[in-house]
């Protein structure tokens, strides 16, 4: 089938997958609703789709953490996790893994396991299935992930390498994305409409907004030009409502301004991504919180926590307490809650100008994979917190007094004057002494960790 | 005045990135240029960066995973060569495990270790007084 989706594959694992009529045939015969079903669904509903992540090595205890979340939890879309090593292409050592100590694997190895058994997962639960890993090259990934009858697939060559890997070159990960984006092509063409969500959350520390949502615009640009027809643009939840509120719904609106005509673009929130609180009710409200704030800004799908976020990978029954929760937060349970809608419009207005500015320099260049590497070289394009040395990470993000995330200091982003001031404006209350930078912002990435709510222990409390 | 340069990094075992990068904040912020190695990165390449980079006052490396003896292994062989020939900084978590933290600590000091800051908000204090005690006078980077 590889050649006919046009990647270029490992020998190794192109010869284990099946006819491409044969992955067709598969798809067409499929009764299950596909994941851009369950979005479309959720998206005229006005109440987002839950969906955990979730992923172990071996394949029975795999089968039966489905089962189980979609026993107790009934979420709208499941996840297939990936572990670390398929995310990195070592599949002989995830297959070696495997047979020697499955719970080593930090998620599910569907390359080790092949796609049969992908099929098996996939016809064992209603709900569809996403792959979500971490990959800088996801071809061969995607390619079992197809066989397998999967509908979403999640990634980018941007928001799948800084986070994720240490010297992988953007070139080589916006390449290997490009090929999987033309694959999604060339299924739509053949009536199988994949979903492609690309990974907005970065590395989850402190990120400013304009960037998450500049860099998930350029990825979507670049999947649509490949013929993507389905894209679910992530965000993470910040913890300031009206700004997190304003970046979900600009989503729609700069996607309708940028990306080409008949792609379908849904909003996708992930709660909250930093340092999570121990304690569990805290932890709970703030799930709830991420709920509310998905059905807010008009997110069609959530990605949820759980209450044992802080410590490692959640039981299943916490994960399935997770997506009740968040669910809940998005009944008619919560419906008395509207924002200050001025708040939200002067937030809005200010995260669009940064959006323009980050990307539209990018968007006006030539072949806009290379114009995307060249802009990270020269830090016009920045992550803060990058795993990769391929972002320069000279940004420098603060917490203003209301928790809304601002630029410090914006590196060589091209920022317009008027933004700039903006920001150093919105942090002038927080102005603290630069000899204790480190600890004010790690002050700020602990935000909601050590919330006592006894004690009142306010979210900013003074040493 | 003249570039100051530091040279920083995570020790080779190691890939917690944010502390790593919350020091090359505080240090741009405070005029240096930050030469940052990045996570897991061997020795071998800390020298390296000095023989592009040799005006750079320090390297600095952080180790949060209770590996830096192991990770910091060929620093004497460094020294005795002359690849590594300026002062060498450490912070993060250095007794996670079975070592006792002052031993843990006498144990990196006798590899070669100059300095070990438990707090990375007196890196640039340090960086000015090691440079005092070079020149003789105190200069603050811009």
């Amino acid at each position: 089938m590889f050649a006919e989706l046009g990647m270029q594959l490992q020998p190794r694992v192109a010869a284990t997958l099946p006819s491409w009529p044969e992955v067709l045939g598969y798809y067409r015969s499929s009764t299950k609703p596909t994941v851009p079903d369950v979005l479309r669904d959720a998206d005229r509903s006005g109440r987002p789709a839950v969906q955990p992540r979730c992923g172990v090595g071996a394949h029975d205890a795999m089968m039966a953490l489905l089962r189980s979340l979609e026993k107790h939890g009934e979420p709208d879309i499941l996840t297939l996790t990936i572990d670390s090593y398929t995310r990195l292409k070592r599949f002989s050592t995830a297959a070696s893994t495997l047979r020697r100590a499955p719970r080593e694997l930090n998620g599910y190895p569907l390359v080790a396991h092949g796609w049969r058994r992908g099929r098996e997962l996939n016809n064992a639960v209603r709900a569809p299935l996403e792959v979500r890993h971490g990959s800088p090259d996801g071809r061969e990934l995607f390619a079992v992930t197809v066989a397998s009858g999967i509908t979403s697939y999640e990634g980018g060559g941007i928001t799948y390498n800084i986070p994720y890997c240490k010297d992988v070159p953007l070139d080589v990960s916006l390449e290997a994305w490009r090929q999987i984006d033309a694959a999604c092509g060339v299924l739509a063409s053949a009536g199988v409409v994949v979903d492609r969500e690309v990974f907005g959350t970065l590395t989850a520390v402190l990120m400013p907004p304009s960037i998450c949502l500049a860099v998930c615009l350029l990825e979507a640009y670049a999947a649509a030009v490949e013929g993507v027809r389905c894209v679910s643009i992530a965000y993470p939840q910040g913890g300031e409502i009206h700004q997190d509120v304003a970046a979900l719904r600009l989503i729609r609106e700069l996607a309708e301004r940028y990306l080409p005509p008949g792609v379908e673009v849904y909003p996708v929130l992930h709660q909250f991504m930093g340092v999570f609180p121990r304690v569990a009710e805290v932890a709970d409200a703030l799930i709830l919180f991420g709920g509310l704030t998905a059905r807010l800004g008009g997110a069609t799908k959530i990605i949820n926590k759980t209450n044992q976020e802080a410590f490692g990978i959640p039981d299943p029954m916490a994960n399935a307490q997770g997506i009740r929760t968040t669910v809940l937060a998005c009944t008619e349970f919560l419906d008395f809650v509207a924002l200050d809608e001025e708040r939200v419009a002067e937030e809005t207005y200010w995260l669009r100008r940064e959006v323009v500015e980050l990307i539209e320099p990018v968007l006006d260049g030539g072949y806009l994979l290379k114009e995307i590497a060249d802009a990270f070289r020269s830090g016009r394009l920045d992550v803060p917190f990058s795993a990769s040395v391929h972002a320069r990470s000279e940004v420098i993000p603060r917490r203003d007094e209301h928790g809304a995330i601002r630029f410090l200091h914006a590196g060589n982003l091209p920022f317009s004057r008027a933004t700039l001031r903006r920001n150093e404006q919105r942090l002038r209350a927080r102005r603290e002494p630069r000899n204790r930078l480190i600890e004010s912002i790690t002050r700020d990435i602990d935000y909601f960790k050590a919330y006592d709510a006894r004690r009142r222990v306010p979210l900013f409390a003074r040493r | 005045m003249t570039d100051r340069q530091v040279i920083i990094g995570v020790a080779k075992s190691d890939a917690h990135a944010v502390a790593n990068h919350l020091i090359a904040m505080r240090l741009r912020l405070d005029g240096y240029t930050v030469i940052n190695l990045g996570v897991c990165t061997p020795l071998e390449e800390f020298a390296e960066a000095l023989a592009q980079y040799p005006d750079a006052e320090a390297i600095v490396i952080g180790s949060l995973n209770g590996h830096a003896y192991e990770d910091l292994s060929e620093l004497p062989q460094l020294r005795a060569s002359g690849r590594i020939h300026c002062p060498v900084i450490l912070g993060g978590n250095l007794s996670v495990g079975s070592h006792k933290e002052a031993d843990e600590r006498t144990r990196l000091l006798a590899l070669g270790v100059d300095h070990i800051l438990d707090d990375a908000d007196q890196i640039p204090l340090l960086l000015d007084l090691l440079q005092a005690s070079r020149t003789g006078t105190t200069t603050t980077a811009a």
